[in-house]
C-alpha cells in the first residue's frame, strides 16, 4: 500500500483518504478520541432494569460492563480481572449479584470494588497476599458515567466537560426531544459488521443529500429528501449535527425531476408500513442526531433507534442498533414502530444500500492514502444551513475532528 | 410428533422448494409460499430468546411481502452476489396445525470475494393447507448469527 503523507489539504473542502485507512492514525483516534475527552454512548437504561442487570459493549477497542447496583446506580467498568487481566464477562447481557473472574475467582461488587481473593489469608499458614496487599486499589477500573433521559453515556477521561456542556443547548435540545423523560421501552438489538472506517458511518448521516440519490424509498415517499423544508444545524465544534425535516409528497417538482431514482409510479401494496403518527412538538417529521463520536440517535417517522458505532480498526466497524419506543406506548403504537422498523437495520429498505456503499466507499479508497475527497456542495463554509443541498455538516465535522486530532 | 409420509414429502417439497426459488433469485414467487393470512419474520436468536419483539425484516401481509420482493429487486442497492440454502431435516413437533423446526445455514458469495456464512439458524414453521397447496401461515427465521457481515439483500 502506499505510504500515507499524514498531510492535510488546505481549507475544509477537501478530506485526505489516509484518515481512513491509516493505522497509525487509527490508534491516535483511540487515545485521543473515544478515550479522550468525550461522551462515549454506551446504552439504555431501559436494557439494563433491574438492580443486577448487566449488558456488554465497548469503548474504542476496550470491552466494558454496563451493570446497574443494589442502589439502582449505573456503573461503567472496564471488562478486565485486575489480577491477571482476563475478559471476566463474556456475555453479551444478562443478570448477576457480583463479578467474579473464573480464572481465580477474584470477586468484585457491582461497582467494581475488590471483594474477594481466594487464599488470601494463605492455607495452613504458608502464602495467601502480602499484609500491604490493597483491596481498595486493586478493583476493576471504573468509567465515570452520566445518565439523561434513559441514556447512558461514558467517558474514560477527567477532563471531558459536563455532558450539557459538552453537548451544547442546541444539540441537547433534540436529544430531550428523543429521549424527554418517559420511561424507554427496548423493542430489541440488530447488530452488523461493515467493512468501512467508522467515520464514513457518521459521514453518511451529516451528508444530507446522498438520501436523495442513493435511497429510492426515501426519495419516492418524500421521507427524506432535498427538497423538503430541511435544516442542517452543529454545535460549537462542527462535531455533533442534527438534521431535521419535514416529510415531502410523492410529486414530480424541481427537486425530484432532478433525481433519477424518483419513481412517480411506486406504490405500497401495504401502507400500513408508512401509517406514521405524529408524536413530537414541532413540525419535524425526522430528526437525525451524530453525536460525536459513536452514536447516531435516529427518529424517523416513529421509528426510533440508537446506532452505536463500535470501531474495529481502521477498516472496520460494527453497528449495534437498538430500537426503543416508550413505556405508555399503546398496542398499535408498538406494532406502528415495529412495521416502520422494516426501514432501518441490516436489512432495512433503506440502510441496505447505506451498508453497501461505505463498503464500497473503502475498497475505492484503500489503495489511494494520499489522494482527497472533493466537499463542496454548498459552498466552502462550516455554518448552519436552512436547506440539504449541502455538505456542510461533513465540512464542520473535519474542522472538528482536525482540531481533535491536532493535524 | 409423527405425520403420514405423503404429507411429510409435501412438507419437505414445500421449505425445499422456498429455499430453491430464494437460490435461484425468483424473487417474484416468494410471496406465493405464504398463505393469504401470513407472518414472515427473520429474528435474532438474542431478541427471539430475550422475548423482545424486533424483527429484521417483519412482513405481516401479503402485500408487505410483495413490497418487499420489489425493494430488493428494484430499489435497494448492492452488489452482485449469490446464494446457497443448506437446509436440515425437517422436525415435526406437531400435525394440527403442522408445525416445523429446521435449521439451515446461507453461503453467500459476493463477485470477486470469498464465500462467507450469511447467517445461520433455523425456521420455525406454521405450514396449513390453503386451496390445495400447503403453505406457510407462520415463517419465523431465528438465526445465531451475532453480527450480520454488512447486509441481508434478499428473504432467508
Amino acid at each position: 500500500m502506499a505510504e500515507a503523507s499524514l498531510t492535510w489539504p488546505a481549507g475544509n473542502d477537501r478530506v485526505p483518504y489516509w484518515i481512513y485507512t491509516d493505522q497509525g492514525n487509527y490508534e491516535r483516534e483511540l487515545e485521543k478520541i473515544f478515550y479522550g475527552p468525550v461522551w462515549n454512548y454506551v446504552g439504555l437504561e431501559c436494557e439494563i432494569p433491574n438492580p443486577g442487570d448487566f449488558k456488554r459493549t465497548q469503548i474504542g477497542d476496550q470491552s466494558i460492563i454496563v451493570v446497574r447496583d443494589q442502589e439502582d446506580g449505573v456503573n461503567v467498568l472496564v471488562n478486565r480481572c485486575a489480577h491477571r487481566g482476563v475478559k471476566i464477562c463474556e456475555q453479551d447481557k444478562g443478570s448477576f449479584n457480583e463479578i467474579m473472574c473464573p480464572y481465580h475467582q477474584w470477586t468484585y461488587d457491582l461497582k467494581g470494588n475488590l471483594l474477594g481473593v481466594p487464599f488470601y489469608r494463605g492455607v495452613k499458614g504458608k502464602g495467601g497476599m502480602p499484609k500491604d496487599f490493597s483491596m481498595g486499589e486493586n478493583g476493576l477500573d471504573k468509567v465515570k458515567v452520566h445518565v439523561r433521559n434513559g441514556g447512558i453515556w461514558a467517558t474514560m477521561s477527567d477532563e471531558t466537560p459536563s455532558f450539557e456542556d459538552y453537548m451544547g443547548e442546541r444539540i441537547l435540545g433534540y436529544y430531550d426531544r428523543e429521549f424527554d423523560g418517559r420511561t424507554l421501552k427496548l423493542l430489541g438489538h440488530s447488530r452488523q459488521r461493515i467493512g468501512a472506517n467508522w467515520k464514513l458511518m457518521l459521514e453518511n448521516i451529516k451528508d444530507t443529500h446522498h438520501a436523495s440519490l442513493l435511497h429510492v424509498f426515501f426519495v419516492t415517499f418524500g421521507l427524506f429528501r432535498v427538497d423538503n423544508d430541511s435544516k442542517v444545524e452543529m454545535d460549537g465544534t462542527g462535531l455533533h449535527t442534527a438534521l431535521s425535516s419535514i416529510r415531502g409528497k410523492q410529486e414530480l417538482n424541481d427537486g425530484t425531476k432532478q433525481m433519477r431514482s424518483f419513481h412517480s409510479g411506486l406504490e405500497l401494496k401495504d401502507p400500513n408500513l408508512l401509517d406514521v403518527v405524529r408524536e413530537f412538538p414541532g413540525d419535524r417529521t425526522v430528526v437525525m442526531q451524530t453525536i460525536w463520536p459513536n452514536v447516531i440517535l435516529q427518529q424517523q417517522s416513529n421509528t426510533l433507534a440508537t446506532r452505536q458505532i463500535v470501531p474495529m480498526g481502521p477498516n472496520a466497524f460494527e453497528l449495534h442498533w437498538t430500537f426503543f419506543g416508550y413505556e405508555d406506548d399503546d398496542e398499535e403504537m408498538t406494532a406502528r414502530r415495529l412495521r416502520q422498523a422494516n426501514l432501518m437495520g441490516p436489512s432495512g429498505l433503506v440502510s441496505i444500500d447505506d451498508g453497501q456503499i461505505l463498503e464500497r466507499t473503502q475498497e475505492g479508497i484503500l489503495a489511494h492514502p494520499n489522494a482527497e475527497g472533493v466537499v463542496e456542495l454548498g459552498g466552502r463554509d462550516t455554518e448552519d444551513s436552512d436547506h440539504m443541498v449541502t455538505e456542510v455538516a461533513l465540512r464542520a465535522f473535519y474542522k472538528g475532528y482536525r482540531n481533535v486530532m491536532g493535524i | 410428533m409423527t405425520i403420514s409420509p405423503e404429507l411429510r414429502g409435501e412438507v419437505e417439497g414445500l421449505i425445499q422448494d422456498y429455499a430453491l426459488a430464494i437460490d435461484d433469485g425468483e424473487l417474484e414467487r416468494w410471496p406465493s409460499f405464504f398463505a393469504s393470512d401470513c407472518l414472515y419474520k427473520i429474528v435474532s436468536k438474542e431478541n427471539f430468546e430475550s422475548d423482545l419483539p424486533l424483527a429484521l425484516l417483519l412482513c405481516d401481509s401479503q402485500g408487505m411481502l410483495a413490497d418487499r420482493v420489489q425493494a430488493f429487486s428494484e430499489l435497494n442497492v448492492f452488489g452482485p452476489r449469490s446464494w446457497r440454502h443448506m437446509l436440515g431435516p425437517v422436525h415435526v413437533t406437531d400435525d394440527d396445525p403442522v408445525t416445523t423446526r429446521t435449521n439451515f445455514v446461507i453461503f453467500e458469495t459476493l463477485a470477486g470475494k470469498d464465500t462467507h456464512i450469511l447467517c445461520a439458524g433455523e425456521y420455525r414453521d406454521v405450514i396449513v393447507r390453503e386451496d390445495g397447496t400447503l403453505k406457510f401461515r407462520e415463517r419465523l427465521c431465528v438465526y445465531d448469527t451475532t453480527m450480520i457481515p454488512n447486509s441481508i439483500v434478499r428473504p432467508v
